[in-house]
């Protein structure tokens, strides 16, 4: 029978859904980060109106810790668990690169439908332009998706992962943060809509970079 | 079918082991012999390509060594969420051979358990499901660290069986502490 790139990735991306749908880490996590985080801000701006900017920040931020503290995980944790021989036994790094980044986006995008609905209701956030802030979701999806999955992928066999993400993360997080704040700051009312479109844009570009490039520097340190 | 010249391997100013050479072709069985710490399962992962040698190299005379090489180790851990018979679902699909899951499982006593999760199963257990994701693609090279630990004596005729089945196929590295598992090869190698 021949091996072929989708059947492979297919069963990376059936893999962790089944991990996940028994142990349910990874959604509890974000999940749990997102409504605590929708909380506080709710309490911190109860009888106000957020103006776009700093509700633009808070959402993005939200996101950003959301993805950190879940994503990275899927590589991590067959170094943690031990099962990273094996896998590197059985498949090939692209694959394996590939079908839990596309996870990942899966979940970033449900922990991104959860934390907009809460954020409504809670935290008093409206949206002007509709279109552009499903834009800048699915940019911010990618964005992150490709961007944070990278991190996890390069460092999950360091013995000091935990220190050496954080390192990676930031150089590899910032441009977004400052980009995706300026793409939801027009969502939610700011004027500027070609500069927010731009934006939005710009951050589904660099996922796409990010997962072009993901695979090839991830096969650079499989077997390190 | 395997070409080891020269091996070694450094952790920081120690040497594990140096000028490692062998060759092992159809039919042989190296049985690699030494007390803890002697770097027997660093030989097999530098073989099986998991760790990358100091000094000298290992040639596979295989194509892909995804399915020409199996190996079952005592610390290669499972995924303790997914199923006994997903295990081998999976490893197929990732290896791009027939999975034969039913097949296997049967083959190693643990048809009954299919669908249990391993973080449920025994140790005994773990080690029979990794001898079957090993041989699972009829590699040309087999590698087995301490096959037989946490076997009964129904999991060590298992492990007799799988190497006496594998020398018709192709070449055997077995590591051990356990002398009775010495009459498993023809070749030994005492580190």
């Amino acid at each position: 029978m021949a091996s072929s790139w989708g059947r492979e990735i297919t069963a990376i991306f059936r893999k962790e859904l089944a991990s996940e749908l028994r142990t349910k880490t990874g959604l509890m996590t974000s999940g749990l980060f997102s409504i605590v985080s929708v909380v506080a801000v709710a309490f911190a701006t109860i009888n106000k109106r957020t103006d776009p900017t700093t509700a633009a920040a808070l959402f993005w931020i939200v996101l950003l810790f959301s993805s950190i503290v879940s994503l990275p995980r899927t590589f991590t944790i067959e170094e943690e668990l031990g099962t990273g021989d094996l896998l590197r036994l059985m498949a090939r790094p692209h694959a394996v690169f590939w079908g839990k980044m596309l996870f990942n986006l899966g979940l970033l995008i449900l922990t991104a439908v959860i934390l907009s609905t809460l954020f409504f209701l809670f935290a008093r956030v409206s949206v002007a332009s509709p279109w552009l802030f499903v834009g800048s979701m699915m940019g911010a999806c990618a964005s992150l998706a490709g961007g944070v999955t990278l991190a996890g992928a390069l460092v999950a066999q360091a013995s000091n992962r935990g220190a050496l993400a954080g390192a990676i993360a930031i150089p590899l997080l910032l441009p977004l943060t400052v980009v995706g704040i300026a793409a939801l700051r027009v969502a939610f009312g700011e004027p500027g809509a070609t500069v927010g479109a731009r934006d939005a844009l710009g951050l589904g570009c660099y996922g796409a970079i990010s997962m072009a490039i993901g695979p090839y520097l991830y096969a650079a340190v499989w077997k390190s | 079918m395997l070409e080891v010249q020269g091996l070694g391997k450094r952790y920081g100013d120690r040497w594990l082991f140096r000028n490692l050479s062998f060759s092992l072709g159809k039919g042989d069985a190296l049985v690699v012999l030494g007390r803890n710490g002697a770097g027997k399962s660093t030989l097999l992962k530098m073989v099986a390509g998991l760790v990358s040698p100091s000094e000298g190299t290992v040639s596979l005379g295989v194509a892909d060594s995804r399915s020409d090489l199996g190996m079952a180790a005592l610390d290669m851990a499972l995924y303790p969420a997914l199923t006994l018979i997903e295990h081998l679902r999976l490893a197929g699909e990732l290896r791009g051979c027939e999975p034969r899951a039913e097949e296997l499982l049967e083959s190693v006593g643990l048809s009954d358990s299919a669908r249990l999760v391993t973080s449920k199963i025994s140790t005994g257990m773990k080690a029979r499901l990794k001898l079957a994701l090993a041989i699972q693609p009829e590699p040309g090279v087999l590698i087995l660290d301490e096959p037989g630990a946490g076997l009964d004596e129904a999991g060590v005729a298992l492990v007799e069986r799988v190497c006496a089945e594998h020398k018709v196929r192709g070449a055997l590295v077995l590591a051990t502490n356990d002398g009775r598992e010495k009459r498993l090869g023809n070749l030994e190698l005492e580190l």
